[in-house]
């Protein structure tokens, strides 16, 4: 019953949803062989993406990323910390990344899904080791107090993909966000200037003068491809990836330099030549994503 | 679940009908409560109290604790229900999770008041000390120990007979401390405040069988309902939580004459407890 | 902030503006206060409803009243997990959530376990669980900012999200609270009144067999004035109802079009 061949006769009588379902591999290689995807993009194409800033109001940065249906909804609060001994003139970044219940059929409620914290370990890393954020940035009173920036990233919609919506999700909320004006009150703590005061004659002098944006020195953007048989196909979906095992996730900076290459294993062992065009895909994609960044930035500043 | 049979069913649900229950009860007739204080002698306060085939215990611990900053000025109160494996062969492991919420969270809304603190069976400014730093803390927890229905009406009957059993340590401030430290305390282990429970509320639940009421239902009678109305009523007559249990609807006419027939009950109700809990506490005392 | 360097300091703090005291929302016998928002006590704020925002759902829906953003998924009906005994009936499973930045002060701890049984009671009677025997129906809830009035909305969403995931339900679920503030009934309140509120009342109900599912009340309430409080939600939850049904209209006919 398993054979090809019998496989072969079916094809021709089956209604097309069936045999998608039943033999999804088969099903994809059949697409593969014309150079084009079931969702109708060519393999080497991303879905449509879309950024839009500030989606979350009670926090001090945030932003919307949608990759196809993929969609994140990262957003930052700022809190004050005690600065470490070891660097007293830097603030710190705390990543968390999260899929709750509501994102996929296959996360349920109480038992959180096994790669939300190896994405957040992932994430933590390019963003800090792309040398985006200076940290210096992040402090307040040398020794005293400093910044720390929360940043939690939700799935709403999981449809593969996960890393690169949510890595472009986290950027952007970075390029939104705005520091709190802060001044130090009788007791050694930080407060918040609030909104009515700003701009009036002050008792106490504010550390900074006005909402401060982080200056961002290159961003890392990622792509993530699949590896099937002789086939790459960019930005995979759900389906592909859970038909697909074998990915690789290249995150290069806005300079073009690599930051970080994930490949976990999986039955395709890649060669060289497969790396350097998932490389070459991932600098055209970036290009599309510091376009998209920026169009995000530009309406905002319009508004 | 109670495996009733068909026969059986029809016999309860036709026995409300015709007000007379399978235990000879009206309809709004309560089975007798019988009311001990004092049964844990650890705690500060506790009661057991039993309504036919159903028995639980509630007891009341206080703690010396610190305020919340958002209200510096209140004590803090915590519900806590855990129905005992006894009780039922469902409760076993984490059998009674949920039902053991339902009842704590209906006990907390019915007993504690709205955010602001009105309507709190429990005057919570009343537990400050120092205020801002230190206040008592109570901690309620109710236990069932054998169930044959009505057990939110039987916890709340209960807490209120610890409550009354509750003696709280007078404090004595020692040194007033300035600044963030805290106050050195003398806690008296002779004097005890009583606390005032003419304010704490009586749960009336009405359950819904067919197209009548009745209050106290049996686990049997709670098998054939369609929804049931707890509400906490105090002497004022005044409402002071309300729940709703089981899925089906109801009209909004029907639930504003289920709350005025609880007002109605709740007043036997207070009087028969109060009666019963000071009896208990002579009884205790002797 | 009392105790400002006490021992017991959380390793980073957030920098809330500086007031000792908040002053008070409104004063007692204070009778032109206005909310914080500008409303009228009896008007609700704009709701906006869409379905079908998550894809990776059976269905799914998202709302919008003020600041109060939620989306609720719902999946299966499907094999109900953990060695369930055969029921000829469906179950439900109701799981409410919040972001760690739905609230002013980061990662608050809200209740959710009460929130997620709130929302199974209220929803359970309307739908028709005899129609999926032996499997579960999930809903998921997730808070994404919390604006106040945030069960109501939760609920009022779960039951657009369950009619785009074809459940079948006998009606769909509205939900409405009042506040009591004083002397006065504020409807759909914000968290800043949610936090001054003497008492509350919510309910949740089919708007169309005109049947409250589930009734809540906190604080110290008169009959009658739980009578004025209640016609005072149901009326907002028939209108409630009239903008879910015109939602679930306009993405019906946008399906077919396509």
């Amino acid at each position: 019953m398993g054979t090809p061949n019998a496989v072969g006769d079916w094809s021709s009588e089956m209604e097309v949803s069936a045999f998608r379902r039943l033999f999804p591999l088969r099903y994809y290689e059949r697409h593969l062989s014309e150079s084009i995807r079931p969702d109708a993009r060519p393999l080497k194409r991303a879905r449509d993406t879309i950024v839009s800033l500030g989606a979350v109001a009670s926090s001090d940065g945030s932003a919307l990323a949608k990759i196809g249906s993929t969609t994140m909804l990262a957003a930052i609060k700022m809190e004050v910390m005690t600065p470490s001994v070891d660097s007293p003139d830097e603030g710190s970044v705390a990543v968390e990344f999260h899929m709750p219940p509501i994102c996929s059929p296959v996360v349920r409620p109480g038992r959180p899904a096994e790669v939300a914290p190896v994405t957040s370990k992932q994430l933590f890393d390019c963003l800090l080791s792309s040398g985006m954020i200076d940290l210096k940035e992040l402090s307040l009173i040398k020794g005293k107090a400093a910044w720390m920036a929360y940043l939690d990233i939700y799935c709403l919609d999981a449809d593969g993909a996960l890393f690169d919506a949510a890595l472009l999700s986290a950027v952007a909320a970075f390029s939104h966000l705005r520091i709190p004006v802060v001044s130090l009150n009788d007791e050694g703590r930080m407060v918040m200037v609030s909104k009515e005061l700003e701009g009036e004659k002050l008792d106490k002098e504010p550390v900074d003068k006005e909402r401060r944006k982080l200056s961002l020195k290159s961003i890392p953007f990622s792509l993530t491809c699949i590896l099937h048989k002789n086939y790459i196909l960019a930005d995979p979906t759900f389906e592909e990836e859970s038909i697909m095992e074998t990915f690789i996730t290249v995150v290069l900076n806005s300079s073009g330099q690599l930051v970080s290459l994930y490949k976990s294993g999986g039955p395709v062992l890649a060669h060289t030549s497969a790396i350097q065009e998932c490389v070459a895909l991932t600098r055209q994609r970036m290009k599309e994503l510091e376009e998209i960044i920026d169009e995000a930035i530009s309406t905002m500043e319009i508004d | 679940m109670n495996g009733l049979s068909l026969g059986e069913k029809l016999f309860v649900q036709g026995g409300i009908a015709q007000d007379l229950r399978s235990d000879g009860r009206k309809r709004l007739t309560y089975r007798p409560i019988y009311v001990e204080t004092g049964v844990i002698p650890q705690a500060n306060g506790s009661a057991r109290v039993r309504m036919g085939g159903t028995d639980v215990i509630a007891s009341v611990k206080a703690e010396i604790g610190r305020p919340s900053p958002l209200q510096p000025n209140k004590g803090k109160v915590s519900i806590y229900v855990d129905c005992s494996p006894t009780a039922a062969p469902v409760f076993e492991g984490r059998g009674a999770e949920e039902l053991s919420t339902e009842l704590s969270v209906a006990l907390q809304r019915c007993l504690l008041g709205g955010k602001s603190g009105a309507g709190a069976g429990i005057d919570l400014s009343s537990l400050i000390v120092v205020e801002g730093k230190v206040c008592w803390d109570l901690y309620i927890d109710g236990l069932v120990v054998s169930s044959d229905g009505n057990l939110l009406d039987a916890l709340g009957a209960a807490i209120k007979a610890a409550l009354s059993n509750t003696g709280i340590p007078r404090v004595h401030v020692a040194a007033e401390a300035s600044g963030e430290d805290q106050p050195e305390l003398d806690i008296s282990d002779e004097e005890f405040l009583q606390f005032d429970t003419s304010e704490v509320p009586v749960i009336v639940t009405l359950t819904k069988v067919g197209r009548h009421y009745i209050v106290d239902a049996t686990l049997d009678e709670e098998s054939e309902m369609s929804s049931a109305l707890s509400v906490s009523i105090n002497r004022k007559g005044l409402i002071c939580g309300l729940t709703k249990r089981g899925g089906a609807g109801l009209d909004p006419s029907v639930v504003l004459d289920m709350i005025s027939v609880a007002k109605h009950v709740s007043e036997q109700l207070t009087d028969r407890l109060d009666s019963e809990i000071s009896a208990a506490e002579a009884v205790e005392e002797e | 902030m009392a105790g400002g360097a006490s021992a017991t300091a959380p390793s980073t703090y957030s920098p809330s503006p500086n007031q000792k005291k908040k002053p008070p929302l409104f004063k007692d016998g204070d009778l032109d206060w206005v909310r914080p928002d500008g409303r009228e006590f009896h008007q609700c704020r704009p709701a906006f409803f869409r379905t079908g925002a998550v894809n990776a759902a059976a269905g799914s829906a998202y709302a919008e009243f003020g600041n109060t953003k939620v989306i609720v998924s719902v999946f299966g009906p499907r094999e109900s997990k953990k060695a369930m005994m055969y029921s000829d009936m469906g179950r439900l499973n109701c799981n409410v959530s919040y972001t760690t930045f739905a609230t002013a002060v980061r990662g608050q701890v809200l209740d959710q376990k009460e929130s997620s049984s709130m929302l199974h009671k209220a929803l359970e009677g309307a739908i028709r669980l005899e129609t999926f025997p032996k499997t579960t129906v999930d809903v998921f809830a997730l808070v994404l900012e919390s604006g106040g009035s945030d069960l109501p909305v939760v609920i009022s969403c779960a039951s657009l999200a369950l009619a785009d995931a074809g459940i079948m339900l006998y009606d769909l679920v509205t939900a409405v609270s009042v506040s009591c503030l004083g002397p006065n009934l504020v409807i759909d309140p914000i968290s800043e009144e949610e936090s001054y509120q003497d008492g509350s009342l919510m309910i949740t109900c089919m708007p169309s067999r005109y049947e409250v599912t589930q009734l809540t009340i906190t604080g110290e309430w008169s009959s009658a004035r739980i009578n004025e409080a209640m016609q005072l939600c149901l009326d907002a939850c028939s209108k409630l109802g009239k903008v879910m049904r015109s939602c679930l209209k306009e993405a019906a006919s946008a399906s077919e079009e396509s």
